[in-house]
């Protein structure tokens, strides 16, 4: 059965909660002016891989990655999915980390960060272990719930803006392309479609539909950079942390009873980083179930235990952020060889054929 | 004595409502066995008698005229027994092992047909199921009226045989569902069967489950559309409602009943009913995040009101909540158990004067008074008391939740329901389906 809704659905949530935390402050600090273009070139990369990858998996219907290399020998799938595996736990490690400090700095600053990672790690773990196709039921929930408090947000952020801050348009020198801000940014476009290729044997997909989604998310990158800029100025919003999260904090709505119209919008957001999360450890489970079988409660209970005990240890957001930038030379590894490995075997399978 | 019959004294030792009637059919001696409490023994002697009169009358033999009753059995002394047990009038043929099973007027034990007790019902049809199983069997018939309508029957249990029917809309159910439902009846013949957890378990759920995953109705109206969506009814003999399987989430919000109104009335309703659960999840645990965790979040003059509200009371929001919320429980539990004459009693002295006194005593704020009357009128407004039940479970779940992260917490609390509600399975289909279609089972 045809379940891209489900599909194109998790796409779009996952980057959403991607695209408001780290990724403007990225851009904002790796370009000086038309910010517009190191976005459209990420999200050309995005597309571009997006589309290989897809095109890949298509020449093995209602086969994961996992089935697909361990097609081909022992040898080559470890050396392929040994590298997916530990970025994936990477990822988790230093998201449920980043996360629990971002809430701490925004809004829970009495509350220890294990405890958080505590909430995180349980409700992401419970999701996992229960398998793809409740995480992603869950997604279509939680999308109804919060989607309008997101729009209402993201329609209240415009506030305070000032158009004169889109000049210039043009960057002419491209010197953000070495800028390791603009490298990390890419955490938001690459790395979040991955999950594509787990899904294949639970859920088929219209890879159409998929691809259009990736249309959809082009103004929510712009806006998350554009809304602080334009509120208030390159220069200034450059020095924000999270320069969204800032925007959304300085709007003020005289008829709502909440001052903090950030938290709510922070807390759905992190309610999609939760499912994604999840969707990690799932994929990291599918890896770790391949090579050691077991019953999903304990290989995720296993996994979310050594993710708890290596996020704590991680002492403060300086060593979050360095992580975040040795991820990303994993992040780049990954994201190039699986895309495009899938694709030639899958080539070289049809040629076969 | 006969043997045969002296077997069947022994069975029914110390039943007193047996009566064992000898007479003279047709110059044969013969004995009428069954019991007085499920026979109505007059009138069926009367209707007996016709047949015996016309008998005479053409010459017919004991065994044509018994055989024009029924069929004629022999030795079979647990058919026997078990015929008994279900109210049928036994006439045994002295001397000779055989006997006739036939169907005697009964005793009027069931109610008739009358309004629904626990569903109100706004312009729609009135009739409700009653204890009677082949009663409820003909309201649905009546209510659709259509050849493709099936009910299969079984009969559940060891030593105390529950009557059970499936009843099913062919061509339109998934024949896998049926099937599935079907082996797991047979497969559980030796369950006894008293209660829904006892069916649940014959069925093959977790006990364990907050969600029940069979939806009851006590309205043919109701439990006809159903049928016609694919969905399956049981019915269990002496149990006057529907048991319809599966059962999703959507039910909570929607009554088949609501498309009496225009449909954009139909919409509100429904509506209302989502933001009755949102409202009851959220509320009390907002109320708890906003004064102990987050205060941030209120804008300033709201903030100060509230803690104004709050400055006399002694203990945590959470103490004073769970105070409140357990009060509220035992209020709601006390007008169910007492008869209806007290009910309203108990309903002025919890709502107002304890209201109004925990207030001026300075044990919980006003605020709170204010957010646990919401919530309990929002929790009402869903659809099934089964529903309304596990929704009032998980508010304690977000409560206690926002007591230790905030609004995080009550965040976190939505996503873990979210994920428990999509993890639910009915054989082998979601929870969470709004239009359930026949292909949504899944697992052969």
């Amino acid at each position: 059965m045809d379940r891209s809704f489900h599909v194109v659905l998790m796409y779009l949530l996952i980057h959403l909660g991607l695209i408001f935390f780290l990724y403007p402050n990225d851009i904002i600090s790796s370009s000086d002016e038309g910010h517009w273009m190191p976005i459209m070139i990420g999200f050309l990369v995005h597309f571009v891989f997006l589309w290989i990858y897809m095109k890949g998996l298509s020449f093995f219907p209602k086969k994961n990655i996992i089935d697909i290399y361990s097609e081909i020998g022992k040898g080559i799938s470890t050396f392929f999915l040994l590298p997916v595996f530990i970025y994936l736990l990477f990822v988790d490690i230093i998201g449920v980390r980043a996360y629990s400090e971002i809430i701490t700095i925004i809004f829970l600053s009495n509350t220890p960060s294990w405890a958080i990672i505590v909430l995180l790690l349980f409700i992401s773990a419970f999701l996992a272990s229960k398998g793809a196709e409740v995480i992603f039921r869950t997604g279509i929930i939680l999308a109804l719930v919060f989607f309008p408090i997101i729009f209402f947000v993201l329609i209240a952020s415009f506030q305070n803006i000032d158009w004169y801050y889109l000049f210039p348009l043009i960057d002419d020198d491209f010197h953000f392309i070495t800028s390791p801000y603009y490298l990390k940014s890419f955490s938001a476009f690459i790395g979040g479609f991955l999950f594509l290729g787990f899904v294949t044997p639970y859920l088929a997909y219209n890879r159409k539909k998929v691809l259009t989604a990736a249309m959809l998310l082009i103004p929510f990158f712009l806006l998350a950079v554009y809304i602080p800029v334009l509120t208030f100025g390159r220069s200034t919003a450059s020095t924000f942390l999270f320069p969204y999260v800032m925007t959304v904090d300085s709007t003020y709505i005289n008829w709502l009873m909440f001052d903090r119209v950030t938290m709510f919008f922070i807390l759905c957001l992190i309610t999609f980083i939760m499912l994604q999360v999840s969707l990690v450890l799932w994929m990291a489970y599918q890896i770790m179930n391949h090579w050691i079988p077991h019953k999903p409660v304990y290989n995720v209970l296993a996994l979310a235990i050594g993710i708890f005990i290596t996020s704590v240890m991680i002492i403060d957001w300086k060593t979050v952020e360095k992580l975040l930038w040795l991820n990303s030379f994993l992040r780049f590894y990954v994201i190039f060889t699986v895309p495009l490995s899938i694709y030639f075997i899958g080539r070289r399978r049809e040629g076969r054929g | 004595m006969d043997q045969f019959l002296t077997e069947l004294k022994e069975k029914f030792r110390n039943s007193d409502d047996l009566f064992l009637q000898q007479e003279v059919i047709l110059d044969v001696p013969v004995s009428f066995v069954g019991f007085k409490t499920l026979i109505d023994v007059t009138k069926t002697r009367t209707s007996l008698q016709k047949y015996i009169e016309t008998a005479i009358l053409s010459q017919k033999t004991i065994g044509e005229l018994l055989n024009e009753l029924g069929e004629i059995k022999e030795k079979d002394l647990e058919e026997a027994v078990s015929s008994i047990m279900t109210g049928k009038l036994l006439i045994v043929i002295k001397n000779h092992r055989k006997f006739v099973v036939i169907e005697p007027v009964p005793k009027r034990l069931s109610r008739a047909i009358e309004l629904p007790t626990n569903e109100n019902v706004l312009q729609g049809a009135l009739s409700s199921f009653n204890e009677d199983i082949e009663t409820n069997i003909g309201l649905i018939r009546k209510q659709i009226n259509s050849s493709n309508i099936r009910s299969e029957s079984f009969s559940v249990g060891p030593e105390q045989k529950t009557k059970l029917s499936m009843v099913y809309f062919d061509g339109q159910v998934d024949k896998k569902l049926v099937e599935k439902i079907r082996s797991m009846l047979d497969k559980n013949q030796d369950r006894e069967i008293n209660n829904l957890q006892d069916l649940a378990k014959t069925l093959g759920f977790s006990g364990w489950s907050v969600i029940s995953r069979i939806c009851t109705t006590e309205l043919p109206s109701e439990t006809v559309p159903f049928l016609r969506k694919g969905r399956v009814a049981l019915f269990v003999d002496r149990y006057p409602f529907a048991l319809i399987l599966p059962s999703f989430l959507w039910d909570m919000f929607a009554l088949e009943n609501d498309r009496n109104y225009p449909i954009i009335l139909m919409l509100s309703i429904r509506t209302v009913r989502v933001i009755g659960i949102l409202v009851t999840l959220i509320l009390p645990a907002l109320y708890v995040a906003l004064v102990a965790v987050n205060p941030e979040v209120l804008r300033i003059e709201l903030a100060l009101s509230v803690a104004q509200s709050r400055e006399a009371i002694p203990y945590p929001a959470l103490v004073e909540i769970l105070l409140m919320l357990i009060i509220l429980e035992l209020i709601i539990e006390a007008t169910i158990r007492l008869p209806s004459t007290i009910g309203p009693t108990i309903t002025m002295v919890g709502g107002i004067i304890l209201g109004q006194a925990v207030v001026e005593a300075k044990l919980v704020s006003t605020l709170l008074i204010i957010i646990l009357a919401a919530t309990t009128i929002a929790n009402s407004t869903l659809v099934g008391i089964q529903n309304s039940l596990a929704v009032r479970f998980f508010k304690y779940v977000m409560v206690l939740l926002a007591s230790i992260y905030g609004i995080l917490g009550i965040l976190g609390g939505i996503v873990l329901i979210s994920a428990y509600l999509a993890s639910i399975e009915t054989f082998g289909i979601s929870y969470l389906h709004m239009n359930y279609e026949k292909e949504g089972t899944k697992y052969g």
